[in-house]
């Protein structure tokens, strides 16, 4: 898939992130939809590809968020790529797995985002957040993934499964 | 009489006739006749008035509804621009409020030096991560506003500045897991920090024992380290938890400021901090 079509796409799932997404609260936490996308498609498509879809989906985040600049940049950059190197997965026997996936996958970026803003000189109440966001948020990320993932899929084979070109 | 002549004579005898009944009329010989000839055209005449009055009335009605047309489309438009004024003076008026409120708590405050920001993408209204609460507004450096200053409405106390740019910065909400205020009770004076929770709510932790909290107590800030100003207002306890075993006890904390719906605020670029007051308690 061209750049020009994933830079356009991810600043639209972070600026829908920004807007719509937190009014869809759910016991007090609502989805993050550019962690879904990126470890979606890492899984679609490579370490290589979740990498890069990371670092656009993490700028754009960045951008529009309090926090730190760079703290979702280097967070969804890495977990791209590690959701990438569990290899690209046939879509439709592997749900299941996606979900597990994006279970982990959401607990590590906020573990990550909470070290990146500790370092930054914040302070992070650490336990509070696991117990009562992060494993919250992973649940609900983890339930939104197969409609994602389908989404996804669908849209990789409309527009190539070759790798993306610069 | 050839037919010639006679074609030549009908002039003459139509100018004849015509003279005859110029003179007849003015005899009054002819009146009966006249009147004879008027009472049969009357119908007629009736008929067509009301013929004429007829197309004349259509007529009017169109013109009459190319008028209404006209002047329905300029009502209308006229309607529509009043909405749209009205619409305005509605938010004009929202705002007087607002700028109202914000003005009294200033008044309240004289020892305060207060700037005004409007926050940024009210309608937005909160960060796109669950890890943070934070809001940006459209004043920054060059509006003297520096990073650790308090932010407040009227209502209470809603942050402080952790961010700071040219004519942008960003605000720590104190329902942030990791702000941290130092607080008291209004009534007893009891003293705790009141931390923000998962859950856009207050805490009010390490509350000493032996100190009295109750529900429907007001917090406010002790303005103890210096971060805060005294007194502002946090929230209201709804709930105490209280352990024998545990050292302190805990309260849940109901905050003033509605963080939903946060369109301006004020920014505390100044203020006599606990210990300036000591210090100024001392020298004198």
């Amino acid at each position: 898939m061209t750049i020009y079509l994933i830079i356009p796409l991810l600043v639209v799932v972070a600026l829908l992130q920004a807007t719509v997404i937190p009014h869809l609260t759910v016991l007090g936490v609502f989805p993050d939809l550019p962690v879904i996308v990126v470890v979606c498609w890492g899984l679609l498509a490579g370490a290589r590809e979740g990498l890069i879809w990371g670092f656009i989906a993490g700028v754009a985040v960045d951008l529009l968020a309090g926090a730190p600049f760079g703290a979702a940049t280097l967070a969804l950059s890495l977990v791209g790529f590690l959701s990438g190197m569990s290899g690209p997965i046939a879509v439709r026997a592997r749900f299941i797995l996606a979900m597990l996936v994006v279970f982990l996958a959401t607990i590590v970026y906020d573990l990550l985002f909470m070290l990146i803003v500790q370092i930054s000189g914040q302070a992070v109440a650490w336990l509070e957040n696991l117990a009562r966001i992060a494993i919250p948020s992973a649940a609900l990320n983890a339930m939104l993934t197969p409609i994602i993932l389908g989404a996804l899929h669908l849209l990789r084979n409309r527009f190539g499964r070759e790798e993306m070109e610069w | 009489m050839s037919r010639e002549r006679l074609q030549n004579l009908i002039p003459v005898l139509l100018i004849a006739l015509a003279l005859a009944g110029f003179v007849l009329h003015r005899a009054g010989w002819l009146a009966p006749v006249e009147g004879l000839l008027i009472r049969a055209s009357v119908p007629l005449q009736d008929g067509a008035t009301s013929v004429a009055t007829w197309f004349g009335e259509v007529s009017q009605t169109v013109g009459d509804l190319r008028d209404l047309r006209q002047r329905n489309e300029e009502l209308e438009a006229e309607n529509a621009g009043l909405l749209l004024e009205l619409v305005r003076l509605r938010e004009v008026e929202a705002e007087a409020v607002l700028m109202r409120d914000l003005l009294n708590f200033a008044q309240a405050h004289p020892s305060f030096d207060l700037q005004g920001a409007h926050v940024v993408g009210r309608v937005i209204g909160r960060d796109p991560s669950n890890l943070q609460r934070y809001i940006t507004l459209a004043a920054g450096r060059e509006e003297g506003i520096e990073r650790n200053m308090p932010v407040v409405t009227d209502r209470g106390l809603v942050g402080r500045i952790s961010e700071v740019g040219d004519g942008w910065s960003r605000v720590l909400l104190i329902i942030d897991t990791s702000s941290l205020v130092n607080a008291l009770t209004q009534s007893t004076r009891a003293s705790g920090l009141v931390q923000g929770q998962a859950d856009s709510s207050l805490a009010m932790l390490r509350i000493p024992q032996g100190d009295i909290v109750s529900v429907g107590d007001t917090v406010s800030t002790s303005g103890l380290g210096g971060t805060f100003p005294r007194q502002i207002p946090i929230g209201q306890i709804v709930e105490v938890s209280r352990k024998d075993y545990e050292l302190y006890q805990s309260a849940v904390v109901q905050p003033t400021v509605d963080f939903e719906h946060l369109e301006a605020v004020l920014v505390i670029t100044d203020f006599e901090t606990v210990g300036d007051k000591a210090s100024e308690e001392q020298d004198q």
